[in-house]
């Protein structure tokens, strides 16, 4: 793992990234500051009509908006970039003529492509709790069974929510780290997974695949639903985990061979 | 790759390389010999970077071996660097990867960039980046240093520092592998050189060997029938610029000039084409 520091070096040394950190820790207090001023609610979205009235339905409300947008593109960002980079730059040879295997440069890159989204992830958690809170107060919490949580408990749940969207954040980082590897290209690397995602919302939108649908990377960003209720339940949890698991495993299997066999031209 | 025990820095044998149709190594064979400064030569499309790539390991041959004794780094075409980060960060990233490192300070001064080396390389100029190349290829403390076009956007003064320090690190025993498509730069540089044409080794010897070849000369003389009559086995054409044009060695022209002033007849002008080098460089590649 001697390559992971200085992967996470670079990638902080990079300003998007830094721009991607900058946004998940303002961007919420922005959305707090404008449903402040204005006379409407989001009433459309779970936890909308109760962003004025509780401080811990803002982040879930976040975290739904999230899950359709702001997870894949930030997969992309930071994933999509870590090894087609090398490419754009010119950097494979000297990289690749030091003292360490591809297996062991994959490796490293690989884990450093998945900490930064996920430190970015908790970033937009806090940020949005903290903002919530700074709307709202710490006022209870109606869940979807219609039952009042308390604050500790709501906060529990809240940061749980987003916890959840952890494993399919990954899968989409193993699914960004596959098409940055396979076609050399920063651009197919950080607007692929965005698109992807995109894609795999308009089909469960259309309900053509069925029950198939939950095989879809965008499906378990989904579950934390099950857990903001009183009588929780955990299947599209544990579901949601295999699927990613069966993409991450899907996707990083060829890209390792690839990186492994390829001829650095 | 194994490790060589011999007075060879680096052996390949029957190396063959094929993209699609192209084929880029045809059963190339090369040695190189420790502490010295080895060029390689040849037209574009010979399979220089290729074979430069397969020693570097960045490329696997479809057939052959190579052996190199000890490490290898160095940089092939126009060296990499990241950008967002300053020439210090880029050689302390590499030098991170490997076990044991040279002094990044050093390697800095050793190429003239300690004065620039806390600045961003995304300012830098393309000089300024191969010397970087050449700083990330001595941060590995290799035993081969492998240089694809060194001088390529160096100024004149920057040129002439490259060859000092191409100089200086083969004097320290360290062996350098040079292709460059400037003659003049290998004719002062390197002690042995092949040359590769159409991904095959067409030669390869010192430098001092390739200048022996036979080169081309033109000639005008007092008498050039008679001279033509001189010439015995010297290969002695009549040329369309009036002249005559003689195949012949640098040591083989010393008696053919000797015998046509016993026999008479004045050598007007003489002129060789180009560098001895460049010369025999030209005959092998065309």
């Amino acid at each position: 793992m001697r390559t992971l520091p200085w992967e996470l070096r670079k990638l902080v040394a990079q300003s998007r990234v830094r721009a991607a950190f900058v946004v998940c820790l303002l961007a919420p207090a922005a959305v707090a500051l404008v449903l402040s001023v204005q006379s409407g609610l989001p009433k459309d979205t779970l936890f909308g009509r109760h962003v004025l009235t509780s401080g811990f339905a803002l982040p879930l409300v976040l975290l739904s908006f999230c899950a359709l947008w702001v997870f894949p593109l930030l997969a992309g960002l930071v994933a999509g970039e870590v090894f087609a980079g090398e490419d754009a730059h010119g950097t494979w040879p000297a990289l690749l003529t030091r003292g360490r295997t591809r297996g062991e440069v994959f490796t490293g890159k690989l884990v450093a492509a998945c900490l930064v989204p996920v430190a970015l992830l908790a970033t937009a958690a806090l940020s949005s709790l903290a903002a919530g809170v700074a709307l709202a107060g710490r006022e209870p919490l109606v869940s979807l069974s219609g039952s009042t949580l308390g604050p500790g408990r709501a906060a529990v749940l809240v940061l749980v929510s987003w916890a959840t969207a952890v494993p399919p954040l990954l899968g989409f980082c193993a699914l960004a780290v596959l098409l940055s590897v396979v076609s050399r290209s920063t651009v197919v690397g950080v607007a692929g997974p965005a698109l992807l995602g995109l894609l795999m919302q308009l089909l469960s939108l259309l309900g053509s695949l069925g029950t198939s649908s939950n095989a879809l990377l965008t499906t378990p960003f989904l579950a934390w639903r099950g857990l903001v209720r009183e009588d929780a339940y955990y299947g599209p949890l544990w579901q949601g985990a295999l699927v990613s698991l069966g993409w991450a495993i899907a996707c990083l299997v060829p890209a390792r061979l690839v990186l492994l066999r390829r001829d650095v031209s | 790759m194994a490790s060589l025990a011999s007075v060879e820095a680096v052996t390949a044998r029957g190396l063959r390389k094929q993209y699609g149709e192209q084929v880029a190594l045809d059963g190339v064979d090369l040695t190189v010999r420790r502490g010295t400064v080895h060029g390689l030569l040849g037209p574009n499309g010979a399979g220089k970077t290729t074979l430069l790539r397969v020693l570097l390991g960045l490329v696997r041959p479809d057939a052959g071996s190579v052996e190199v004794a000890g490490t290898v780094g160095g940089f092939v075409e126009t060296p990499g660097a990241y950008p967002y980060l300053t020439g210090r960060q880029n050689l302390a990233h590499l030098a991170a990867l490997d076990d044991e490192p040279g002094d990044v300070e050093e390697v800095l001064q050793r190429v003239g960039l300690a004065d620039r080396a806390d600045t961003r390389v995304r300012g830098w100029s393309l000089g300024m980046r191969q010397r970087l190349g050449i700083a990330a290829g001595l941060i590995r403390r290799p035993d081969v240093l492998v240089l694809d076009e060194p001088a390529n956007g160096l100024d004149p003064v920057g040129a002439l520092a490259l060859r000092s320090l191409v100089h200086e690190l083969a004097h320290d025993g360290l062996t350098v592998l040079l292709c460059s498509h400037d003659l003049h730069e290998v004719d002062a540089l390197a002690d042995d050189v092949t040359v590769l044409v159409a991904g095959r080794v067409v030669w390869g010897g010192t430098t001092t060997e390739l200048r022996g070849r036979p080169g081309a000369s033109l000639l005008s003389t007092s008498d050039d029938a008679l001279a033509q009559r001189l010439a015995g086995e010297l290969d002695v054409q009549p040329h369309q610029s009036g002249s005559l044009l003689v195949r012949a060695t640098t040591a083989e022209l010393d008696g053919y000039v000797l015998e046509l002033a016993r026999h008479g007849v004045a050598v007007r002008e003489l002129v060789r084409e180009g560098l001895p080098l460049e010369q025999a460089f030209l005959e092998l590649a065309t």
